[in-house]
């Protein structure tokens, strides 16, 4: 069974998938107030995912939760790169950096850009 | 029904046991052995509790009508039944506990006045009417309960996973038992300052600023989100012949978890949904009490009552889960004691209905989401539409604010989030965790003014 994970999108990183293919694909929660993609991952790559990360868990709808931000923020950047959902390969090709990058996430998580 | 009007402090009276002249202050401090308070801490460092914090709260009356380190026979009291010495009820252990090795280089016993330093300056004085010996981990046993002698809400034995319990297990061996004077009052910093609101400065800006006859109080460890400014619009709805004039949100203020939100972000936050006017400051106002949390869910809810029944409130909010972590306690154990009581912590009734009780009312809260089919924030005991509900969960929310994507506002308000922001930004995380706790347990909510302990 694949499992999922939920990219959430903001006025910003809808902007950058506006007018693509993958407009189609947005689910609308919270009266449509919040627009998410959802991202189907294969069960041997879940698995490769909650190896590297050790807080990541899957929960009982089947979503893979608690992943570093960094690895979030990367998928968000290859869904925007390709206009496609299936890019969990690409980001798995930057896992080395990822479990890098979220090593420092107990100590610095970079902040928004807004006022 | 009759209106209801503010109740009378827990115990009769406020305590207020803050000496504001510097020559009185100075006289009572004179040639007293002097004691420098530290931090009770984890194994590796972790600062867990401030015992000032406590100081702070018996002296400005929050705990009324507490007005010191327990001597032992209370302790066993509150242990036992959940009553002080004098009748009236209280939820825990409130102790100046030291380390063998402190005790024997003070050198000091029954009848000496200590003078407490914080920060390298007179602070509070303690005036030891008894010492005493305590196993801490009984203490810590006994405070929180057993799934063998509490089995009405006790769903699994207490360990060092729970904070609280944590807490009472590294508290020191040898108890300095007697009354806290302040004789050198605290400066808050910012934002602290402008939330300070001790019982009586509390009760007087309810009666005569605000000019509110009911009050509700709302507890708080988090930053609010959608679904905690309903609960609070929700249960405001309770009153008598009108809704509560007020609701008075209070914030628990000191050593978090790792993963919580920042102290400052937690009250710049919820002054947040009143200065943009999610509930207009007419109605809502911001505080906070310092007490490092025990999140010790029904016990800790009696604390909320003492506190809050002592700054003026009328009501107190109640939710699921209240002031809980992990499945120590079942879920509703807090609505439990609330509405038929807990006989094996001392409550045949609730608390609110017991000789020598709170005055406090409570209104016990089921949960809000959102629904679809409704299209509106739902009342779960109203929406019919379970399974398409969307819930306001705080991982969920954390998850999204730790990615930095602004959460749309039917979750969490804009102007909310900023503040959010606005301290990562300080503190370059978005979370409480070590870095700040050790910031936070060196430079503390306060300042304290210069004092010279005069010679005796
Ligand atoms: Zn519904």
């Amino acid at each position: 069974m694949p499992h999922y994970i939920a990219v959430y999108l903001d006025d910003a990183r809808y902007e950058k998938i506006k007018g693509t293919p993958l407009e189609e694909k947005i689910t609308y929660l919270f009266g449509g107030q919040l627009k998410s993609l959802v991202v189907e991952v294969p069960e041997d790559k879940s698995e490769k995912i909650l190896k590297a990360f050790e807080k990541a868990r899957i929960d009982s709808r089947g979503y893979i939760e608690d992943v570093p931000v960094a690895f979030r923020r990367a998928l968000f950047e290859e869904i925007a790169k390709a206009k496609s959902l299936d890019v969990i390969d690409k980001v798995l090709e930057r896992l080395d950096e990822l479990v890098e990058a979220a090593k420092k996430e107990d100590e610095y998580i970079p902040p928004p850009d807004i006022e | 029904m009759p209106l209801i009007k503010t109740p009378p402090p827990h115990g009769g009276k406020l305590v207020e046991s803050v000496v504001k002249k510097r020559d009185i202050a100075e006289k009572m401090i004179a040639g007293c052995p002097t004691y420098e308070l530290k931090p009770t801490t984890l194994p590796d460092g972790t600062p867990i509790r401030h015992v000032y914090r406590e100081i702070m709260s018996v002296c400005y009356g929050f705990f009324s009508p507490v007005e010191g380190s327990m001597v032992q026979n209370e302790l066993e009291r509150v242990l036992n039944e959940r009553r002080l010495l004098s009748e009236w009820i209280f939820p825990y252990p409130i102790l100046f506990d030291i380390s063998e090795e402190d005790y024997k280089a003070l050198d000091v016993k029954e009848g000496d006045r200590l003078l407490l330093m914080l920060k390298g300056q007179p602070f509070a004085t303690l005036d030891i009417e008894e010492v005493y010996k305590i196993d801490p981990e009984d203490v810590a046993t006994r405070t929180f309960g057993t799934p063998e002698k509490n089995p009405e809400v006790v769903r699994e034995p207490f360990n060092d996973k729970h904070p609280g319990y944590v807490i009472y297990k590294m508290h020191k061996p040898v108890i300095l038992a007697g009354k806290y004077t302040i004789v050198n009052e605290p400066k808050f910093k910012e934002p602290f300052d402008r939330f300070w609101f001790p019982p009586s400065k509390c009760r007087e800006v309810i009666k005569n600023e605000k000019k509110w006859r009911t009050v509700i109080a709302h507890q708080t460890r988090n930053v609010p989100h959608v679904g905690h400014e309903m609960l609070m619009k929700c249960a405001a709805y309770t009153g008598d012949i009108e809704p509560c004039h007020g609701i008075l949100v209070n914030a628990i203020i000191g050593a978090k978890r790792r993963g919580d939100y920042p102290d400052e972000a937690i009250l710049e936050g919820h002054e947040a949904v009143n200065k943009y006017g999610y509930i207009k400051p007419e109605r809502h106002m911001v505080t906070f009490t310092l007490w490092d949390m025990r999140y010790g869910n029904p016990i800790e809810s009696l604390l909320h009552g003492v506190i809050r029944q002592n700054m003026g409130c009328t009501h107190h909010m109640f939710g699921r889960d209240h002031a809980a972590v992990g499945e120590y306690y079942d879920m509703y154990a807090t609505q439990i004691l609330w509405s038929e009581g807990i006989p094996s912590f001392g409550f045949e009734a609730p608390p609110n209905e017991v000789d020598y009780g709170l005055k406090i009312i409570p209104q016990n809260m089921a949960e809000f989401w959102y629904c679809p089919v409704c299209q509106e924030i739902a009342y779960s005991e109203n929406c019919g539409h379970t399974d398409a509900k969307q819930k306001f969960s705080g991982s969920f929310l954390r998850g999204m604010v730790a990615e930095g994507i602004m959460p749309p506002r039917v979750v969490m308000r804009p102007e909310v989030y900023k503040q959010i922001v606005k301290w990562w930004k300080v503190y370059n995380y978005p979370f409480v965790n070590r870095r700040y706790l050790d910031m936070k347990n060196k430079e503390l909510e306060i300042d304290l003014p210069a004092m010279e302990v005069p010679k005796a």
